[in-house]
């Protein structure tokens, strides 16, 4: 479904993405996790051409990016796109947020159009919050119609950057409890998070960046419990507080040895 | 004398606020796009137009421009017994721009990166994206200082008397040249000024209150 072949970018001398080559297949969901900066965000921007990468390939769904001949628009229409603070129209109630995209991009009727919409909010369980402006949701709520902005597209790949970053802990779960029904119906998913509960339950790999490159993939067993590379475990022994490794034995081993 | 006076002012404001929204669009637009030449076009219009007064752009376009055009067509202007009104919009209208798009600008720079993210990445095209989601938001949060940009235009209405365009401050001028009444033609036309000025004013503000009801309830929200 999607395909990166030693995909590289630059912000002008900072390299942000290095030799980034991975293949996600279709119904897959990928959770993204590493240290601020490492390029997580970039990847996945790079997914629907929010950002171009400098060198190498990303095909998505049989697209080849670099082609000036791919109609953008319709790659575009393939991939939803959920952020961390969410970026809802603040002059749109929460059905027209909805309904905008389905009806100037795929040219549905305004009757067509609200009852996907209605659908979703329902699916997300937000029906009584149609004709709410964004001001008037928490970030919890404000999130679940942005996912459902997204998924009114009907799109095949689902991007999340940090949908969950900007809000407060108690409103996480409302949110994630959407994600893992999509991941449950079979969707594409790509996440950028640190919600290793919900990659736990959800994800069928993890992806481990930092500085720009990917340095470990696997199950999440075997990112987070069991992770090779000594920044995936210096990282994951901060991300879980409790560290897991020992690190008193682990100076202990290597002053014995 | 008074009422044509009225008329025309009144047709002097309600044109030029709805020609230079539009050309002000249109030049906010150019300056913030990526295309170089629009870039460099539009910075160039705002520099040139908002330094030269606007009375003096009333003035070109009434005696200079009709002699710039092919003689046919300046003769035909010059004989055209509206043309001082004609070229009095053209004058405030060029005027006026600059600043509205100045204004418009900034409207569009206090808008968040994301927006611009969300309308792409749901596969809106670049007229789209303008279109429904950042021109609203730029009128939104630019409508304070274009209201009094506006007012201020509609001040400007008056220059137009120095080409003799029949409107307000010309009237009663000739009404006090012809008639010596100058005290009650002026006492009338100050508080026609003061009174259009004054609704306005009021219009703008229950603009700004109807556009403003989800934003004055930010503060609600976030305490809950």
């Amino acid at each position: 479904m999607i395909k990166f072949i030693t995909a590289n970018k630059w912000f002008n001398n900072t390299h942000v993405l290095k030799n980034i080559n991975l293949e996600i297949s279709k119904g897959e969901v990928i959770v993204i996790c590493g240290p601020s900066g490492a390029g997580k965000s970039t990847l996945l921007r790079t997914i629907n051409k929010l950002e171009l990468i400098d060198d190498g390939e990303i095909i998505v769904d049989g697209m080849y990016l670099s082609d000036p001949k791919t109609d953008l628009t319709a790659l575009r229409a393939e991939i939803g796109m959920v952020f961390q603070h969410f970026n809802l129209y603040p002059h749109k109630t929460a059905i027209k947020n909805i309904t905008l995209a389905p009806r100037k991009v795929r040219g549905l009727n305004r009757k067509k159009a609200t009852e996907r919409a209605l659908k979703l909010l329902e699916k997300v369980g937000l029906v009584h919050k149609r004709d709410a402006f964004p001001v008037q949701l928490s970030g919890g709520e404000q999130q679940r119609v942005a996912i459902a902005r997204s998924l009114a597209m009907e799109p095949k790949i689902m991007l999340f950057d940090e949908p969950t970053s900007a809000l407060d802990p108690e409103l996480i779960n409302e949110v994630l409890d959407v994600m893992v029904s999509l991941a449950k119906e079979g969707m594409t998913m790509i996440v950028v998070t640190h919600e290793i509960g919900f990659a736990q339950k959800v994800a069928d790999r993890v992806v481990f960046m930092d500085a720009g490159e990917i340095l470990e993939v696997g199950t999440p067993p075997d990112i987070f419990v069991n992770p090779q590379h000594p920044r995936t475990k210096s990282f994951m022994s901060s991300v879980f507080h409790i560290p897991i490794f020992d690190e008193k034995q682990e100076e202990e081993q290597e002053s014995s040895s | 004398m008074m009422i044509t006076g009225v008329k025309i002012t009144l047709i002097l404001l309600a044109t030029t606020t709805v020609t230079s929204l539009c050309l002000g669009t249109v030049i906010a637009i150019m300056r913030i796009s990526r295309i170089r030449i629009f870039h460099i076009l539009g910075n160039l219009y705002v520099e040139i137009f908002r330094n030269i007064p606007g009375l003096f752009l009333i003035l070109f376009f009434y005696f200079v421009f009709p002699e710039v055009l092919p003689s046919s067509i300046g003769a035909k202007l010059n004989a055209y017994l509206y043309y001082p009104v004609v070229a009095g919009i053209l004058g405030l209208t060029i005027d006026n721009a600059s600043y509205v798009s100045d204004i418009l600008r900034s409207g569009r720079l206090s808008i968040p990166h994301g927006q611009r993210d969300a309308a792409i990445s749901t596969g809106l095209s670049r007229v789209q994206q303008y279109l429904y989601v950042l021109l609203p938001q730029m009128y939104r949060t630019a409508l304070p200082p274009l209201g009094t940009r506006m007012v201020h235009n509609f001040k400007n209405t008056s220059l137009c008397m120095a080409i003799t365009a029949p409107e307000l401050t010309w009237a009663t001028q000739q009404i006090e040249s012809l008639t010596f009444r100058g005290i009650e033609a002026t006492s009338i036309a100050t508080l026609f000024y003061i009174v259009l000025a004054g609704i306005m004013v009021s219009v703008i503000i229950l603009l700004e209150k109807i556009l403003k009801i989800d934003v004055s309830s930010i503060t609600h929200s976030k305490t809950l």
